[in-house]
């Protein structure tokens, strides 16, 4: 009941984070220089044709009276017209959201394992070569950008070695799944369509793991500190003269704690991935809301911008409130703390 | 055990992944890469990749040859009336639509007047249509508002839909009265053509894919790709990649110099060029000190560096010879082509009233900063400039900026370097363009010209239908052109591409290029041999 209450009240606050988010965006959207009308049309356009298309859009009016047009149809679940697709924004949005989601969910899959393990094994051999080399790569995907791994990846497995696909979601003539969830390799599996599930995954593997190179370094790192900070606790010591196992000691007592600040970035991380992963999607061509954002904001299609901000806004709110109940289940004294706050 | 078990899991997954067959992949797939968005309805698109699709999809009235002259289509002979304002196009029969319905005189109506009161793509085009008649079947009348002689050239870009499949698509209510949305949401992902290829996917911003059409009525090579996919993407690590892998056969222009001599190196890979009809101008802002000064602006033409230009940092391409590119019909040969001479250079300035006071004025350029190249031509410029005393600020400006500051008199720069793309195959295009009245405060003019005098001769030249008589009167103006000197002619584009020559047979590569965008690329004049292709993939 409790947490009912807890994802309730936080939901309510969302409300007002989002109208506050969407008239900055509306606002900022708005004063950018370029004419969004024009861009739309093109440089040859006849300036009846533009002229019109603004009336359409609302342009000429006052930015409260647009604000209040955009914000009606909003609630309404439109969000107007993209100027680049020339179809409805909420259309796109479902088109592109799962293809973004998909890449995300399995980055975040890769980032969780990998960055986990190397942190606690990095932790675990505090000091030794093991956890030098650890370190030392962390380092190495924390400060390389994403898209910098994505071309090494596309000229040593797609070019060199030639074992991967380098674009798209699926390999010319493989039957794509029926559209269910619109999350590929999810829609195969449900359909038993296995051929395209294996395509699928391997048109995955190298955007998600360019993606979560950066941000599973950092989790090694957190882990690592996190679980270094812990070993030296008390507890721990007595564990030990207690006679307890050191794989004990390890997976149940020291790994849980220590991996509550992990959790914390993780979920940032996470919803960080979609926002991020622009130019993974640019060079793999994947058909994903991240570029498609991007491409909004660079020929100033004001309603596809505004409303792929927003589902990012969106997006970091939900993970941040399932970040908190994760944080709250590892560690009892947040919980505790929480409850008699209120 | 169970480790066991888990390893040959593992094992059998990952054999899996990697030994994937393809299943339906089609015998001779031809596929290009672009910059997107690409729109397929051509009422709504007039980029180069939708002008690519629209090509291959539908049909026009007339088709190009490779001087861009007009050659019957759709219609088999037309005539005009004597005051140029009636044309009149008989059109063949048995034509037909993807969709088996025949092509008639109704639809080529209903495509003028589809595309007219949408405004978008191509319309600019046809502006001075007044209206469009059928009186029968297999004849249709363009009624103009005054008479326009290059207007057959224009129709290269009507591109003909069914009517019977648009009108039974349409959304209502929708900007266009009656004719609710105009069947702008159902053509944005099919087609309603009768070309020679027929849209079978199109997920917005992936792929267009497109499969012939085996009934089409002009004939096809044998080796016409049979599939022909357009990739929206210009990543050239992702094009490399794909050319290697031979999964890709065409790639786009717009690759780094770096990135066709790494496209160069693969084997069966060779670059292929041709002019396209763009010209890369310096516009000079004749209105703002101190490129308001004829002499100023003469001094810098004759010191600017233009073989460098052409032979170190565009390479392929040719030093302009005046305002029109040189494969456009029309152009002139024979005008005044500026060329580095550092004493004619002395000689102009020293006549400018700015000389002895050129520090306080200097010459700001805004370069776009797409291609990088543009860079290079830029400090290649201020060298030069400095050669003669002239001081210049050099500003790398994106694109939708530099429309933005020419779309005043007063923010728009002393000189900015756009290229520029004729509409339609013919010298007055560019002319009109570039210098008329009416093109001042769009991307297309930096120059703030308003010459009345240079209006009524292009007006006058446009008017005339008789074809020698226009082009001879295009002649004069580009005298007339040069001799103001509003604009620095760097060069004739050509527009490079690297390609598989091995199993790829492309005549655009072989001299035989049309200067229309998008014409080159009409893939039932290209071959492709499967053989070949999977020798290479051995």
């Amino acid at each position: 009941m409790r947490t009912i209450k807890f994802i309730a009240k936080r939901l309510a606050y969302s409300v007002f984070v989002l109208i506050g988010l969407s008239i900055l965006i509306f606002i900022i959207a708005r004063v950018m220089p370029g004419h969004p009308a024009r861009m739309a049309l093109g440089a040859r356009a006849p300036e009846w044709a533009v002229e019109r298309l603004r009336e359409e859009m609302h342009l000429n009016e006052p930015l409260y009276a647009q604000y209040y047009y955009w914000i009606k149809d909003a609630l309404h679940g439109d969000f107007g017209m993209s100027l680049v697709t020339r179809r409805s924004v909420a259309h796109d949005i479902k088109e592109f959201f799962p293809a973004s989601l998909e890449l995300a969910l399995y980055a975040g899959i890769f980032m969780g394992i990998v960055g986990i393990t190397l942190g606690a094994i990095s932790g675990w051999y505090a000091n030794t070569w093991v956890d030098n080399l650890v370190r030392m790569l962390s380092y190495i995907g924390i400060v390389t950008p994403s898209f910098v791994f994505a071309i090494f990846f596309v000229l040593l497995f797609g070019y060199v070695l030639e074992i991967f696909p380098t674009i798209g979601k699926l390999t010319p003539g493989v039957v794509p799944p029926p559209l269910i969830t619109r999350i590929t390799t999810l829609d195969a599996l449900i359909t038993g369509h296995f051929t395209a599930f294996f395509d699928a995954l391997k048109h995955l593997l190298l955007p998600a793991i360019s993606l979560a190179m950066g941000p599973l370094s950092q989790e090694a790192r957190i882990t690592r500190a996190s679980l270094v900070d812990n070993v030296q606790k008390d507890y721990v010591a007595s564990e030990r003269s207690c006679g307890i196992p050191e794989q004990t000691i390890m997976f149940k007592y020291l790994l849980k704690p220590s991996l509550i600040p992990t959790v914390s970035i993780y979920g940032l991380d996470f919803a960080s991935l979609l926002g991020n992963a622009f130019l993974i999607e640019l060079i793999f061509n994947w058909p994903g809301l991240s570029r498609y954002g991007m491409n909004a904001m660079l020929q100033k299609d004001l309603n596809a911008m505004t409303a792929v901000i927003l589902v990012f806004g969106l997006v970091f709110i939900i993970v941040n409130i399932i970040v908190d109940l994760a944080v709250g289940y590892l560690d009892p004294r947040i919980r505790l703390g929480a409850e008699r706050t209120q | 055990m169970s480790k066991i078990i888990k390893i040959l899991l593992i094992s059998l997954c990952i054999i899996g992944i990697l030994s994937l067959g393809v299943a339906g992949a089609a015998e001779r797939p031809f596929r290009t890469n672009w910059s997107w968005p690409t729109y397929i309805d051509p009422a709504v698109g007039s980029d180069f990749s939708s002008s690519v699709a629209f090509v291959n999809l539908y049909d026009t009235l007339l088709y190009p040859d490779i001087k861009g002259n007009p050659q019957p289509h759709v219609a088999k002979n037309w005539e005009v009336s004597t005051d140029g304002l009636a044309w009149t196009f008989h059109l063949r029969s048995g034509i037909n639509f993807h969709d088996g319905t025949e092509l008639t005189a109704e639809d080529v109506k209903f495509s003028m007047d589809r595309l007219t009161t949408i405004g978008e793509g191509y319309a600019y085009l046809f502006g001075k249509v007044a209206s469009t008649e059928a009186p029968d079947k297999y004849t249709v009348v363009f009624h103009l508002k005054e008479s326009f002689g290059p207007f057959l050239a224009t129709l290269f870009r009507l591109y003909i839909v069914n009517k019977d499949l648009v009108v039974a698509n349409i959304k209502r209510p929708g900007p266009y009265g009656d004719m609710g949305d105009y069947g702008k949401q159902y053509l944005l992902t099919h087609d309603a053509g009768s070309g020679p290829y027929i849209v079978k996917e199109f997920p917005l911003e992936e792929y267009l894919l497109m499969v012939i059409n085996s009934n089409y009525w002009q004939p096809i090579n044998l080796n016409a790709p049979d599939e022909y996919k357009m990739i929206g993407t210009c990543e050239p690590v992702t094009v490399r990649t794909m050319m290697s892998r031979r999964e890709l056969e065409i790639a786009d222009q717009w690759q780094p110099v770096e990135s066709l001599e790494a496209l160069k190196k693969i084997k069966g890979v060779e670059i292929g060029g041709f002019f396209s009809g763009s010209e890369h101008y310096y516009m000079m802002h004749t209105r703002k000190p101190p490129t308001d000064d004829i002499h100023l602006r003469k001094a810098m033409a004759w010191a600017m560096d233009y073989k460098t230009v052409v032979d170190k940092i565009y390479t392929g391409s040719i030093q302009s010879k005046g305002p029109v590119n040189q494969t456009l019909p029309g152009a002139d040969p024979k005008v005044l082509q500026y060329h580095r001479d550092l004493d004619k250079a002395m000689a102009e300035l020293k006549q400018s009233k700015y000389y002895g006071q050129l520090d306080k004025y200097p010459v700001v350029v805004d370069w776009v900063s797409i291609p990088a190249d543009n860079e290079k031509v830029a400090l290649l410029f201020m060298s030069c400039m400095a050669d003669i005393g002239i001081e210049v600020e050099i500003v790398k400006t994106p694109w939708g900026s530099i429309i933005e500051e020419m779309a005043t008199e007063e923010t728009s720069p002393n000189i900015a370097g756009v290229f520029v793309a004729p509409h339609y195959p013919e010298a007055g295009s560019l002319l009109a363009s570039r210098y008329k009245s009416e093109s001042v405060a769009t991307w297309e003019q930096n120059e703030w010209l308003l010459d009345s005098k240079f209006d009524a001769m292009i007006e006058d030249a446009l008017k005339t239908v008789d074809r020698e008589e226009r082009f001879a009167k295009y002649s004069k103006i580009q005298d007339y052109i040069v001799d103001l000197c509003p604009s620095l002619f760097l060069f004739d584009q050509m527009e490079k591409h690297a390609y598989q020559a091995a199993y790829t047979d492309w005549p655009a590569s072989k001299g035989e290029a049309i200067p229309i965008m998008g014409y080159n690329f009409a893939g039932r004049f290209i071959k492709v041999y499967s053989d070949k292709r999977a020798e290479l993939l051995k």
